[in-house]
């Protein structure tokens, strides 16, 4: 079942074309990898696939809501991590939970922020205010809001790059889990290895236009390493 | 180096208004403001046959030491731009920690920077439209010019004695409060003793009429002192300690349960009280404004006793009540919230509803002035003038401004916009009121309209591209 459709999908800023174009599907129970290098439009794709900012042209549909018309509908579904970690300053880490909790309306807050303290190994700060929390235990407080309400799609940006090797594994065998259950990762990265270790599918983005788009399977069938692929694509433009 | 700082601080403002709303919209923010000014100035002929000039000066020389008072809060900024003081947007004053400069440096650039900002933006256009209205009203354009300075000299102090007293709040509370009831004593005690008027003391106003090296002394004095002790003793927040706090949103929520908003409002109070600047703003840039108004009316009440001060004051502190509205924004842009499903609508509800709990200060406080001026008579009009005014100058700023006003207004044509709806309404109230203070009981009409602005308000920002600060 598809759960991701998206259709000539356009962003324009000015004369800046951040998204060219783009039509792509994805089924249910991938770890989708969206991969490019910096400034490629990968973290532009996922703030419209999520409706935190509107396309120019075309459509996307997740979970078959259209992001145009309902946005909230949308983000009440999914999870979503963004590139940059913004918990609200002066709320704790635990309050913070507590307050996602309450605008996804859930019951038992208290006990799922308990479990996310222990997945993530961070219970010792959850009584520290958000803003001297250090870069990696924030980023694992927006990893825990993403996925508190177990939802059936989660659209990560670079959700990696400030945690230490330790809690990147946790990350990375909870997230093939997840999957495994028939839940959804949209998963942006530049970290190719990372890609490689988990994605099942991958797309490569390059100025905004998709470049390729298959399972990594058939990398592997071909014996071809995903940097070199991944080089020659982007080189080729 | 130091003005290496100072530079790239005054292009970063610049630029940082500017990629939101365009060069031309941020420049003409002070054209526009000259312009306003002129009209104004225009009436001065006619506020002459109500007013004698001196009223007029004196009146014009506290006002400016109130605006310097407004924006004077800068020992409370030590603790915030060193950090983000706009959501994620990194400033130089932030990524100067990691430069050899000491932060006092970077902070005085910073002070430098704010006030030239100020300067440029508010005060010369404020100065420009009155010496420009004077060549064309019967006012000698020398005495404009005299009368301009003398009030730049009263925004300085006002702005100097504001960022010491919030530097000595950043340092100790207590501290304030036994220097503020220390200067009360030594204020009554040349009052009384030395016998001398409130005009004599207002040095700007005074060394207008009698000039004196003395006296411009004493105002260098008040103006640098009190601005370099603080330099001296400013405290920056130096991220060395974890803060923690056990859960208190729960029971606060609780509090709040009330209104299906109950969360944001908890989250609203606790940014306000744990962020320490929060509360002094509250103190510096509302109480302590409206503590001075309160102060001047009674010394108008003396000069003009048939005013009615409690009705001008509540037209004043609906106003000003208006801007603990920006003070519940500047914590709060709405990027944490832009991956939550969560409508603007959802947030600028729950600020408003946070911003009627906190007015309920401004309503002791108007229950106060009533009983201390002995104005009790008029305060069912003077409450029905403050929250009309109070309500529709929210409404409107959250029509035109949304969760950003204190950004939004720097953007020309919304500022004219807002400007253009709320100014008439503040005449007309004010006149109504010196007239006939009952008329002010009809006001509150005007709150359907300001309801159907409210709902429209909602559809505008629901459809809304957050700024990406």
């Amino acid at each position: 079942m598809t759960v991701i459709n998206i259709n000539n999908l356009t962003k324009e800023f000015g004369d800046l074309i951040a998204i060219n174009n783009v039509t792509l599907s994805i089924d249910e129970g991938q770890l989708f990898g969206l991969l490019g290098p910096n400034g490629s439009g990968k973290t532009t794709m996922i703030k419209m696939l999520t409706g935190q900012i509107r396309p120019t042209n075309g459509t996307a549909e997740i979970l078959d809501v259209n992001v145009l018309n309902d946005p909230i509908k949308v983000r009440e579904q999914v999870g979503i991590i963004p590139e940059q970690e913004t918990p609200p300053s002066f709320l704790t880490a635990e309050e913070y939970l507590e307050f996602v909790g309450s605008i996804r309306k859930l019951d038992n807050i208290k006990k799922l922020s308990e479990k996310w303290f222990n997945i993530l190994d961070f219970e010792d700060q959850k009584n520290v205010l958000c803003k001297d929390l250090s870069r990696g235990t924030r980023q694992k407080l927006m990893v825990a809001q993403a996925f508190l309400h177990e939802p059936r799609i989660a659209f990560i940006d670079e959700p990696l790059i400030n945690l230490d090797p330790i809690i990147q594994r946790t990350l990375k065998d909870f997230l093939l889990d997840y999957i495994k259950k028939g839940n959804t990762v949209f998963f942006s990265t530049h970290v190719l290895e990372i890609a490689e270790e988990i994605c099942t599918q991958i797309g490569i983005i390059d100025k905004g236009k998709l470049l390729h788009q298959g399972p990594i399977t058939e990398l592997k069938k071909k014996k071809q390493h995903l940097e070199e692929f991944f080089l020659k694509l982007v080189k080729e433009g | 180096m130091v003005f290496g700082i100072l530079k790239i601080m005054m292009k970063e403002e610049w630029r940082l208004h500017t990629s939101l709303f365009g060069n031309r919209m941020f420049a003409f923010f002070p054209l526009m403001i000259g312009t306003g000014t002129f009209i104004a100035s225009m009436f001065l002929p006619y506020i002459q046959t109500i007013m004698t000039t001196k009223q007029m000066l004196q009146s014009a020389h506290y006002l400016f030491i109130l605006f310097g008072v407004t924006i004077g809060t800068f020992g409370l900024a030590g603790k915030e731009i060193m950090n983000r003081r706009f959501g994620q947007a990194s400033l130089v004053a932030y990524s100067s920690r990691s430069l050899p400069v000491s932060e006092r440096t970077i902070f005085l650039n910073f002070l430098i920077k704010d006030v030239i900002y100020y300067v440029i933006l508010w005060i010369v256009p404020i100065i420009f439209g009155l010496i420009l209205a004077s060549l064309f009203i019967p006012v000698n354009t020398t005495s404009m010019l005299l009368v301009c300075a003398t009030l730049i000299l009263s925004f300085l102090i006002g702005l100097s004695v504001v960022f010491f007293l919030s530097t000595l709040y950043a340092h100790s509370s207590k501290l304030l409060i036994a220097l503020l009831l220390l200067g009360v004593v030594v204020f009554v005690f040349f009052i009384k003793y030395y016998n001398l008027s409130m005009a004599t003391l207002l040095l700007p106003y005074s060394i207008y009429y009698n000039p004196s090296l003395k006296k411009f002394l004493l105002i260098l004095f008040l103006v640098f002192a009190p601005s370099t002790l603080s330099l001296l003793f400013l405290k920056v927040d130096y991220p060395e300690k974890k803060r923690q706090y056990k859960n208190s949103l729960t029971d606060l929520s609780n509090t709040f349960k009330f209104s299906t908003h109950s969360y944001y409002i908890a989250k609203d109070f606790l940014d306000l009280k744990r962020s320490e600047g929060g509360l002094g703003k509250i103190i510096f840039s509302f109480l302590f404004p409206i503590g001075l108004t309160w102060f001047f009316l009674y010394i108008f009440l003396e000069i003009i006793p048939t005013v009615k001060a409690i009705m001008i004051f509540a037209v004043f502190l609906g106003i000003v009540s208006a801007s603990i509205y920006n003070m519940l924004t500047a914590f709060d842009t709405f990027n944490p919230y832009m991956f939550l499903p969560v409508k603007v609508s959802t947030i600028i509800k729950s600020k408003i509803i946070s911003y009627l709990l906190i007015s309920i200060i401004s309503f002791v406080i108007l229950v106060f002035a009533a009983i201390s001026m002995n104005q009790l008579e008029w305060f069912i009009p003077a409450l029905s003038s403050f929250v009309t005014i109070s309500v529709y100058s929210l409404s409107m700023t959250i029509f035109f401004a949304g969760l950003h006003p204190t950004i939004l207004f720097y953007n020309s044509k919304i500022f004219a916009q807002y400007v253009s709806t709320v100014c008439p309404l503040l005449f007309v109230f004010t006149i109504a009121s010196i007239v006939d203070p009952y008329l002010m009981l009809a006001s509150p009409i005007l709150l359907i309209p300001t309801l159907l602005v409210l709902k429209k308000s909602y559809k505008k920002w629901d459809k809304w591209t957050p700024l990406n600060i």
